[in-house]
């Protein structure tokens, strides 16, 4: 798979929320290539510290405009510095990087589980899976996070026909709980599913576990410390099983971000 | 008129004085279509160890001012997968591979440089010494003159290619050491590796790294690598040197030439922008250039 080094262009920094924003970049190599779970490594300013460049999922890409974007709230001075970019300026980007949600062509039903800042990347697979979808499938969206002000993605996942369920953690919008709860309910229902999940990794870990107690098909986007996203640091190691010998690590950045979770060694 | 880049390193033979350093820059592979390979004047692989390493648990890597943390653990595909799948597609660049050497005790250095030494297209080898040593409780091989002089001369028997020591910084007084690896046969050396530290997450009250220790790269390093360059190459002035530790412009690069460096390597900076080391490679041609002098090698060690 090619990935590409390149200065891409800030079209729109769009409000999407409390401290939450879309950046919009122009870079069609990688708009054109980027598949769902798959994610850029961005560089704002030439600087020491921050060191490193910052992994982002890619949120949506349109390959007939060239763009692509990615989701970002102030945080850090990484963060800081990102924000401040102006309209026209550049990014320096490597990408598209890293593997990607494959659909389950045997479900009926494909859940996608997204906590918090985890939506992105399902965005971009909804936006792909759905118009795909055979009659009798359909799209439910589990999302959650700790607060309604922190949910991503709704109305993109509402406006492609998903069924959308949501948990909050303080109750203020939706179930109040964790999304894996809702998840336990939805997966009740013997249909044949499959799940897709993003989100933080102990999160995760319950999902996979939920999944594999029913012999349900799911993939799950890991995130890990990762200072180059091209396989050469070995940082972002994730412990995993091979088949006839034993455990190893393999790399968020090549083999992940998604991994299928009967792979990962939940630790 | 273009200056003359090429360096002599010893026996080593280079088209010009960047390299890549081990363990920032994979097998090289994973570069390919990023930036041309066969630009560079070497390429330093991953260390290699004699069976495949599994490596640390995560986290293994932190990021800290102008830096970072890693304890990888040596994880690697081991010497033969190397050998047989790795060797024959990289050599196709044409480009001077050196192949990293590492090992937790002596006789794992050895064996695994007398198949390197067998193998066709590698131009030198670069012992890693600051590999745990088993036999020692895990210490750096590098961090005394006896243990460093008794790795270099099994490798020296053990292989005829041109043998270069990457020393650790990790250790009261750099010379002796360098001065211990000469003896024993290095044909030149490579300083420094990282420098130990540790990173404290104050919110979870953890260690930012599983194995707690790591070694600290990047920018912050640099005065460390360019005082112990300089102590070296003072103590040392006829021992070809590359210097490693922080580069990340040509002008960092420049320096190190200026205070003796025969070659450099870039290393953290390879993960921030994958494209460093052959823009480097120009901004040292330019800086030769404009300031009218005809070689790379007429600039070493002019610092003042």
């Amino acid at each position: 798979m090619r990935r590409y080094e390149l200065p891409a262009v800030v079209v729109e920094h769009q409000r999407r929320g409390k401290n939450l924003y879309e950046l919009i970049l122009h870079a069609p190599p990688i708009a054109q290539s980027a598949t769902p779970g798959q994610f850029v490594m961005l560089r704002p300013v030439r600087t020491h510290a921050p060191l490193w460049r910052r992994p982002y999922s890619i949120l949506r890409a349109n390959p007939d405009k060239g763009v692509f974007s990615v989701l970002y709230s102030v945080q850090s001075a990484f963060t800081e510095l990102l924000s401040m970019k102006p309209i026209g300026s550049t990014v320096q980007t490597l990408g598209p990087l890293g593997s990607s949600f494959q659909p389950v062509r045997s479900a009926r039903r494909h859940i996608l589980v997204a906590g918090g800042v985890g939506a992105p990347p399902l965005c971009f697979f909804a936006s792909r899976l759905a118009p795909i979808l055979q009659a009798g499938e359909h799209l439910l969206i589990l999302a959650g996070a700790r607060r309604a002000d922190l949910l991503v993605g709704l109305d993109e996942f509402r406006a492609l026909g998903a069924v959308v369920q949501i948990a909050t953690d303080d109750g203020s919008q939706g179930y109040k709980g964790y999304v894996t709860d809702l998840l336990q309910d939805a997966l009740e229902d013997p249909i044949e599913s499959a799940v897709y999940a993003c989100g933080p990794n102990r999160m995760l870990r319950v999902v996979a576990q939920q999944c594999l107690a029913r012999g349900v098909p799911c993939q799950v986007s890991l995130d890990a410390p990762m200072p180059c996203g091209i396989g050469v640091c070995l940082g972002c190691a994730v412990k995993v099983n091979i088949p006839g010998s034993g455990v190893w690590y393999k790399r968020a950045c090549i083999e992940g971000p998604v991994f299928r979770a009967e792979e990962v060694v939940w630790e | 008129m273009t200056p003359d880049l090429r360096v002599t390193l010893s026996r080593l033979q280079l088209r010009n004085p960047v390299m890549v350093a081990a363990g920032t820059f994979g097998y090289g592979l994973e570069y390919h279509h990023l930036l041309d390979l066969t630009q560079l004047g070497a390429i330093v692989t991953k260390s290699l160890t004699l069976a495949p390493r599994m490596g640390n648990p995560p986290p293994r890597v932190a990021e800290t001012p102008a830096g970072m943390l890693n304890a990888i653990g040596l994880q690697n595909d081991g010497v033969d997968a190397f050998l047989m799948e790795t060797l024959p597609r990289l050599r196709e660049y044409g480009t001077a591979i050196i192949a990293s050497v590492a090992g937790e005790t002596l006789e794992e250095y050895m064996q695994v440089a007398e198949k390197l030494s067998r193998a066709e297209g590698i131009a030198a080898l670069e012992l890693n010494l600051s590999c745990p040593n088993q036999a020692r409780g895990g210490i750096e091989f590098g961090i005394n003159p006896e243990l460093t002089a008794h790795a270099v001369s099994l490798v020296r028997q053990a292989s005829d290619l041109p043998l270069i020591a990457k020393l650790s910084p990790n250790t009261g007084d750099i010379v002796p050491i360098a001065q211990a690896a000469v003896q024993a046969g290095a044909d030149s050396l490579c300083l420094i590796n990282t420098v130990l530290g540790v990173a404290v997450d104050a919110e979870t009250r953890q260690f930012r790294i599983a194995s707690k220790v790591g070694g600290l790269s990047g920018p912050a390093i640099k005065p460390i690598a360019q005082y112990h360059l300089w102590r070296v190459r003072q103590a040392l002035p006829e021992t070809p040197l590359i210097g490693v530790g922080g580069i990340s412009n040509a002008a960092d690069a420049i320096e190190f030439l200026l205070l003796g460096a025969h070659a450099i390597q870039v290393g953290t900076a390879n993960y921030v922008q994958p494209t460093l080391a052959l823009e480097i490679l120009q901004g040292i041609e330019e800086y030769l250039t404009t300031h009218g002098f005809e070689s790379v090698e007429s600039i070493r060690g002019t610092v003042s």
